[in-house]
Parts: structure tokens; sequence; C-alpha cells
């Protein structure tokens, strides 16, 4: 981010006002559906763990939830009746963009490089209040903190769905599967919980990341946005428009000059 | 936990012959195949020295313990304690067949159904008790072994039955804060007082069907899992949530700036 703070006023509004697409429809759509089903399973699925040797939900949230559903058997059908769709849902729509959107997201966005290295020995000290005034290392399209609970998520997602389906179908597994699948289960979940708070409040309350937040109905950041949080990939997008720009020059060129 | 009924079973030790008319009516009654039936007749074998010799019948099926660590191990609360009869019952429809409560309960009572992949075990008969009928497995006993009832009431069956006895005894199991509490009273055995129960004082009970009661067995799953898993999801969970907490409250103190102009 060196130094976008002392960009003039004027730019930076010319900044402000030019648009970058960062998510596509396919993309959008999954996040809310994502959304959705999330909202829907983690609360039922916190109201099944039942047991008090286990003392992880309070009875009142079991009570009222069973009660709603009307007992342990619906809430639990209910639940896995949607966890089945979200599988459903998510496994067709990364195969149907298998490969032109989960490739390149796959060979682009997830690995660390030495920038993202460096982005997260500075940024947990900064946010205990030490090197304030170090410069964060430019960052991709999503930064290195992001690319971190990237890795929770898909793993934890693999872990929920395998142990889900485990638990599902009930006589198709073994009891010792069906065992082992519960703390994997509950486990993912709350790993990804652990960061979805983290994601929740940056997507959604944090002032500087608005933007990011209405990045996900319309799929546009705006050029101040990307330089400001995304330096790497706004010069990506740069570059990208300059060759673009680049070869419409030469096409004019070409059709009105004549040969030489 | 106080229920509005007690029920218990009353077994009479002396009057029991081994038929096992009560597999089979417990069987037909609810649909359990013989090989997996809710109840066994265990057989203690011949004891004493010729020419006075016994032979013991037990039988032997879900004590519905007024403390069951069956219960307290269900994940997806399928195994409960019915607040108005005090019995233990699996809701199977709510039951994944992880196994756990068949581990943790102390008198074997409970056992996979593979082909189902859910928990079955002695319910009491309820679908009867609703209809104000005596259990299956009771109805059918011919040496009138098996008595069923209401211990909160004085004038029950079950409770005439224990008053009258001459010897009671109860599988009790106390042992790692497990205190079941079992509600099958064994009465009328003079060879009872010799086999030194509950498990926690003395020798168990050793019959065909291993040794019974024995230690509620938990899994790594439960334990180890919950001692190592738990604090780290709340560790975790925890911090996520005091530094989103802190950032928020910065956040309404110092107000927005998203842009300065």
């Amino acid at each position: 981010m060196s130094g976008y703070k002392n960009i003039p006023l004027e730019e930076r509004r010319r900044l402000r006002d030019k648009k970058y697409k960062k998510h596509n429809l396919a993309n959008i759509l999954t996040h809310w559906f994502n959304v959705a089903m999330w909202a829907l399973l983690l609360p039922t699925g916190i109201a099944i763990i039942s047991s008090p040797l286990l003392g992880l939900t309070p009875l009142w949230w079991q009570e009222a939830f069973r009660n709603l559903f009307g007992g342990p058997a619906n809430l639990i059908k209910f639940h896995y009746t949607l966890g089945l769709i979200w599988v459903f849902v998510l496994t067709f729509n990364i195969l149907l963009g298998f490969r032109k959107y989960f490739l390149p997201f796959a060979a682009t966005s997830l690995l660390l490089d030495k920038d993202d290295i460096e982005w997260l020995k500075i940024k947990p000290l900064q946010m205990l209040g030490f090197m304030k005034d170090k410069e964060l290392p430019p960052q991709d399209a999503y930064n290195a903190g992001q690319k971190l609970y990237s890795y929770v998520v898909i793993l934890g997602t693999l872990g929920i769905i395998s142990s889900g389906i485990v638990m599902t179908f009930r006589n198709v597994f073994p009891p010792i599967l069906k065992q082992i699948a519960q703390p994997i289960h509950w486990v993912s979940v709350f790993a990804i919980v652990a960061g979805l708070i983290i994601h929740f409040y940056m997507g959604a309350v944090f002032p500087e990341e608005k933007e990011a937040f209405f990045s996900m109905f319309s799929g546009k950041v705006s050029a101040w946005y990307a330089r400001a949080h995304h330096e790497k990939w706004y010069a990506m997008k740069l570059k990208e428009e300059m060759d673009w720009e680049d070869g419409v020059d030469r096409e004019v060129r070409k059709a009105t000059l004549p040969d030489t | 936990m106080a229920t509005k009924k007690h029920y218990a079973f009353v077994i009479d030790v002396s009057r029991c012959i081994d038929c096992r008319s009560c597999q089979v009516a417990c069987s037909v009654e609810n649909n359990v195949p013989m090989n997996n039936t809710r109840i066994w007749v265990n057989d203690l074998g011949v004891q004493g020295e010729f020419p006075k010799l016994e032979r013991t019948f037990l039988p032997y099926n879900c004590m519905h313990c007024d403390q069951p660590p069956c219960v307290q191990v269900c994940v997806s609360g399928a195994t409960f304690k019915d607040k108005v009869s005090g019995l233990v019952l699996v809701d199977q429809d709510a039951c994944i067949g992880c196994g756990f409560c068949v581990d943790a309960c102390p008198y074997n009572a409970r056992y996979l159904n593979k082909e189902r992949g859910v928990v079955d075990k002695c319910n009491a008969c309820v679908q009867r008790l609703d209809q104000g009928m005596q259990p299956a497995c009771v109805a059918t006993c011919v040496g009138k072994s098996r008595v069923f009832g209401d211990l909160n009431d004085p004038e029950s069956e079950a409770s005439v039955a224990l008053r009258n006895a001459h010897d009671i005894l109860r599988l009790e199991v106390e042992t790692n804060g497990v205190d079941t509490d079992p509600n099958i009273f064994y009465i009328n055995s003079p060879m009872m007082k010799e086999l030194n129960l509950p498990i926690s004082t003395g020798q168990p009970l050793v019959s065909q069907m291993g040794v019974l009661p024995r230690d509620p067995k938990y899994t790594i799953a439960e334990i180890g899992w919950k001692k190592v898993l738990v604090p780290l999801v709340g560790l975790g969970i925890g911090a996520s949530f005091l530094v989103q907490a802190t950032y928020f409250g910065k956040q309404l103190l110092e107000g927005e700036k998203e842009f300065d102009e």
C-alpha cells in the first residue's frame, strides 16, 4: 500500500469512481447460497449436540430447537436434508465451473508468496499495537489472511461434507466411522466459525472494507479500494487495461494507415 | 431425576425357569428378530455342592436407570429419560447408530441393529403401557417371575412384591462418578448374597454374557477429544470473537472514516 495516502484528492475521487470487476455472478450466487445454508445449518446443528458429557450446547438452546421442529428426530432430518442440498449444490457448482473458475482460482489465489509471508509477520503485531509505522507489503486479490482462512474453509468443508455423509447414511457406515465422524464434523464447523466471526466483521461491519461487502452484490470494487487493499491485483488490472488499449491502438493504426 | 412415575421391574429369581417365553413375547410385540432380542436370560450355572445344588437364571433387560450413563453420552438426543414415566427410551429416528451408548451401558442392555443402523433396547413396551397393559414379557411370564409397576404407587404390584421380598438385589454401579440406580430389582434368591455386588465393592456377576455389570466404557471420541478439542474450539472462537469485539469497540468509539475527502 505504498504511499496511497499521499495521492491528491482529485486523483482519489477519480479512482473511487472507476470500478473493477472482482467477483463473477457464479461466485456471488454461490456465496449467498452458502450464507443462507450456514445460517440455517449452524443453529440447528448446534442444537442437535445433546450429550451432557460433552457439554457443548446449553440446554435451553436444545430445547428451543426441539420444540420448534417437533423433537430431535425432525430436527436431525431437517439438518441433514438441508445439508445434502448444500453438498449437492456446492459440488455441482464446483464441477460446473471447474475449468473456468475453480482451476484459475486454485492456481493463482491459493499459494502464499513472499509478500504474503511478510504480511503475516507484520499484521498480527500491528493488531497488537506494535510496528504501527511499518507499511504492509502489497497484496493480491486476496490478502494473506484471507488465503490462510481459505485453507481452513476448504479443509473444513471437506471434513464437514465427508463426516456429515457418514452420519446421514447411518445403515451404510460402521459404528466406528460414525463415532469418529462426530468430532470431525463439529471441529471442522467450529474452526470455520472462528474465522467466520472475523470474516463477517471485516466483510459487513468494518468501515475500511465496506466496498468488499457491496462487491458481494455488484461484483465490482472501486480502483481506489483495489489500490489501497490489493495493490498487486490493481497493478495486474491496470496492465490488462493498458494491454487492451495497446491492442486497440494497433488495430486502429492497421485500419487507418496504409500498408507500408 | 424424580419423575411422575417410577416404573420398575421386579424379578423373582426363584420363579424363573428359563423358558424364555419373555424373549418370544418381546420379539413378537416389538418386531425384534430372535437373534437380537431385547431380553436375555442368563444362566448363572449350577452352584453349591452335591446334594445341595442350585441353579439360578437371571432374566435381564434394560434397567431403566435413574441416572443412565447412556443418556449422558448420546450426541443426537435420541436416547432420553422420559420425564413422565422415567423410562429410558430411544427415538430411533434420531439415532445415528454410533454406539457410544452401547459402550457406556454397564449392563450390556443395548445393542446395535446392524441392518437398520440404529441402537435398540427394551422400552418396557411403552405402546402397551399407554393402553393400560403390562409389558409383553411381564404379561406372558408363566412362572410369574416378572412383575412390573410404578414404585411411586405403594399399592402397585411391583411395590407389593418388593415389600414382601426377603432378599433384594440391584446390580448397582458406582464408579468414576457414575451412579446408575438401576430399576430392576431381583428378589428372593438365597444365593444372591454370595455374589458380592456391586462391582465397585466386590466381585461382579459372571455369566455367559460376560462380566456384568461392567465399568461404563467411553471411547476416545468422547473422552480424549472432549478434553482436547472442546477447549481448543473454545479458545479459537473466544480469541476470534475478542479480536472482532476489540475492533468493533474501536470503530464505535472513533467513528468511521471510509474515505477522506
